[in-house]
């Protein structure tokens, strides 16, 4: 009986734990035009996903001073898309709109490029 | 037979309006558990696509937040997570139809009190009032069943 028991239960934890849904490293490279905002001294985004978080931003590198701002980030997600802000001098982007919405690519990096405070379609 | 008959059988009120009335908030709840919050964590059929989810499938981020409650959740967090949403998203439609209604209410109550004391409380009161509002509810249905207009009424009145 115990035995019995011992391997319902063990079937049961195997087939619950393969129900979990598959998560994917997604690549993004985000590049960030901030050309039009003067005396910049901060960049970063904010966002859903870990590594991402909308208490803290991750600060962007500048590839082009005052102008081109890059961060490339690794999700391990199950989604197919994150939502993301970007933030100029603690400034957030859309206040008070709806979030960046970032389609990963399905098979390789997905390349981000957006111009502070304006909507784009997204590649 | 004999217990799962008197599980099924529902407490008849004394007037059917009675019953019509605490209907309301049970297919509510349900629905709000099956369509909403159940289903954007466990596969089902009208599941958000973006949130990508397989048939039965539970959400990526869920296992992680149940081991981070530590104890027993660390040690199974896939299964314990599983069983979590399903109780939400499946136990949502038992509730809804009024099927099993007081074994769905005790997988709901457990789901509800899992939110509660190991996810919310350190959010302070206001974000605990979803996952209560679902456990008053439910527990009212653990003692009086489905009432009269529920699947457990006709599979019972014999």
């Amino acid at each position: 009986m115990k035995t019995k028991l011992a391997i319902i239960t063990l079937l049961l934890s195997l087939i619950l734990t393969s129900c979990v849904q598959k998560t994917y490293h997604k690549i993004v490279v985000f590049t960030l035009d901030a050309s039009e905002i003067k005396n910049i001294k901060t960049v970063g985004i904010k966002g859903n996903d870990k590594p991402l978080s909308w208490s803290k931003s991750s600060e962007m590198r500048a590839i082009k001073k005052d102008s081109l701002y890059q961060l490339t980030i690794t999700f391990e997600t199950g989604y197919t898309f994150t939502e993301i802000k970007f933030m100029v001098n603690e400034s957030l982007e859309f206040e008070n709109q709806d979030n960046r919405r970032v389609n990963f690519s399905t098979t390789d990096t997905t390349f981000y490029k957006a111009k502070f405070n304006y909507k784009q379609t997204n590649p | 037979m004999k217990l799962l008959t008197r599980i099924t059988k529902p407490i008849l009120l004394p007037n059917w309006s009675q019953d019509l009335f605490l209907t309301i908030p049970r297919i509510v709840c349900g629905y709000l558990l099956a369509f909403d919050f159940g289903a954007a964590k466990f596969g089902m059929p009208w599941s958000p696509i973006d949130n990508n989810l397989g048939l039965f499938e539970v959400a990526f981020w869920f296992p992680n937040d149940v081991a981070s409650y530590g104890g027993i959740f660390a040690i199974a967090p896939a299964f314990f997570a599983w069983m979590g949403a399903f109780a939400e998203a499946v136990g949502g439609i038992f509730l809804l139809l009024g099927l099993q209604t007081r074994v769905t209410s005790f997988l709901i109550i457990c789901t509800m009190l899992v939110a509660i004391f190991m996810q919310q409380i350190n959010n302070g009161l206001w974000n605990c009032l979803a996952a209560m509002g679902f456990l008053w509810i439910t527990m009212f249905y653990l003692i009086l069943g489905s009432g009269k207009f529920g699947i457990d009424y006709l599979l019972s009145k014999k």
